[in-house]
């Protein structure tokens, strides 16, 4: 992948308010930040931070009430419904604490899905699905449906499902809220391999704190607004001290 | 953005992830089949056991009382009715598998598609069972009546009266036509279609956001 933008992802005084009866509910009120490509960004915040809100409304998943998102320097909210499909395709990937497998599919068949909407044929498909899911360590699971598989695997799977279309950003709401330790660990590395070898963008929303071992930056969100944007290496000397 | 960079879904991934998703999720589908079933056996029932009796009594059109009419008409109703209620379950439980394959690139139509041909492939199975069965008996309950009476011929006579209403098309009198069980077939699809109308753009209008939230 040509590196032909410097930023994957900018956004502009992003905001989203809730109106509920009498009160509005600030979920996100002025977000700038801009995330370079193949950075390892972590969000961190406590929940009802605005993190979900942040991660939806870059993922293109819900409308802004105020504020602009581009990826790849396209301001999403000028597209339509069709080239938004498309950004959802491929041009992003999603993980979720909770996996989100298709319950009645194999782990192939998820992982093949999201190649049905960018249109690759069924025998690549197939192989690229195979690839994908050896790449994560699912090689001998094929064929299991995510039922009959532990967090850790599931989540796997979900991670070979986001990254199948070669995406310029995964997305990832709390992928090891639902995981124990040793496995959220496992899954985090995986990530940060994944991250430096397909040198694609990784955003988590997250308040695992394991988390920032791995992270280029790291971006405190509270309250809607950007509390403080770190590297890893301004993180690791404030332990220290 | 070029022609060629955007999402697709043949109709012919639509219809293979609809089948896989009835397939797999068998017993929902019987529970929204059943319905279709008894409406379409009993209507099946009712013309071909009143056709069956005006041809042998050599009159014109068919033998079916107004009331018995009204009754399929209802049970009718009531089938679609039953099928409205069974596929807005099915979205329910759905939800965050909607939710998810808006994620990665489905659009509001093809998840109106999906659902839609799944109205479709029901409407179809059950109706062919329905009209199958609503045939089968009403010919089998003739037969052996004209055989307890031991009219051999008219026994013969019920057999070739039935096999030839799959023949026969009618469009002058809709109970004449609606005795065809291929037309009760199409029926059938017609019912489940529209029935399935009203869920299947619920489940197409779902926001992702507001889908992946949703706990079953």
């Amino acid at each position: 992948m040509a590196l032909r933008y410097e930023y994957a992802v900018e956004t502009e005084d992003l905001a989203k308010y809730y109106v509920m009866g009498p009160v509005t509910v600030k979920a996100l009120d002025g977000v700038s930040v801009r995330i370079r490509r193949s950075e390892y960004l972590s969000i961190m915040g406590p929940s009802g931070s605005g993190k979900t809100t942040f991660f939806n409304m870059i993922g293109g998943l819900d409308r802004p009430t105020r504020g602009k998102v581009f990826i790849d320097e396209v301001d999403i909210a000028s597209l339509d419904a069709y080239e938004l499909a498309w950004l959802r395709a491929k041009k992003i990937g999603y993980v979720f604490q909770t996996f989100n497998l298709i319950p009645v599919l194999t782990a192939m068949e998820n992982v093949m899905l999201p190649m049905i909407f960018t249109g690759v044929d069924r025998d690549e498909r197939i192989r690229r699905a195979k690839e994908m899911l050896t790449r994560v360590g699912l090689g001998e699971r094929l064929y299991h449906k995510p039922g009959e598989l532990s967090g850790g695997q599931q989540q796997r799977v979900a991670i070979a499902r986001a990254l199948v279309n070669d995406p310029v950003i995964v997305l990832a709401d709390e992928p090891t809220g639902n995981l124990d330790l040793h496995t959220g660990l496992e899954i985090i590395n995986l990530m940060k391999t994944l991250n430096t070898e397909k040198k694609v963008t990784i955003i988590n929303a997250t308040h695992d704190l394991k988390m920032i071992d791995v992270s280029d930056r790291i971006l405190w969100i509270r309250d809607g607004r950007i509390e403080r944007i770190e590297t890893r290496a301004e993180v690791a000397v404030k332990e220290v001290e | 953005m070029a022609k060629e960079e955007g999402v697709k879904f043949p109709l012919s991934e639509a219809f293979s992830f609809s089948l896989e998703s009835i397939k797999r999720r068998f017993s929902r589908a019987v529970i929204t089949m059943a319905s279709i079933i008894l409406g379409i056996t009993f209507l099946s029932f009712l013309l071909t056991t009143g056709r069956i009796t005006s041809s042998i009594q050599q009159q014109s059109g068919t033998i079916v009382g107004t009331y018995q009419i009204w009754v399929a008409i209802i049970a009718l109703f009531i089938c679609a009715v039953g099928i409205v209620n069974s596929m807005l379950i099915s979205v329910a439980e759905r939800y965050k598998e909607i939710g998810t394959i808006k994620c990665l690139g489905a659009m509001n139509r093809h998840v109106l598609t999906i659902f839609l041909i799944e109205g479709f492939l029901l409407g179809l199975i059950g109706g062919v069972i329905g009209s199958l069965t609503g045939w089968g008996l009403a010919t089998l309950w003739q037969y052996v009546q004209f055989m307890l009476q031991q009219q051999g011929s008219a026994q013969f006579q019920v057999l070739l009266i039935s096999a030839n209403l799959w023949m026969e098309f009618n469009y002058r009198d809709p109970l004449m036509l609606l005795s065809n069980p291929l037309v009760d077939i199409g029926l059938s699809v017609f019912i489940a279609l529209i029935s399935s109308i009203v869920p299947a753009y619920i489940a197409a209008k779902l926001s992702p956001t507001e889908a992946l939230r949703y706990e079953a």
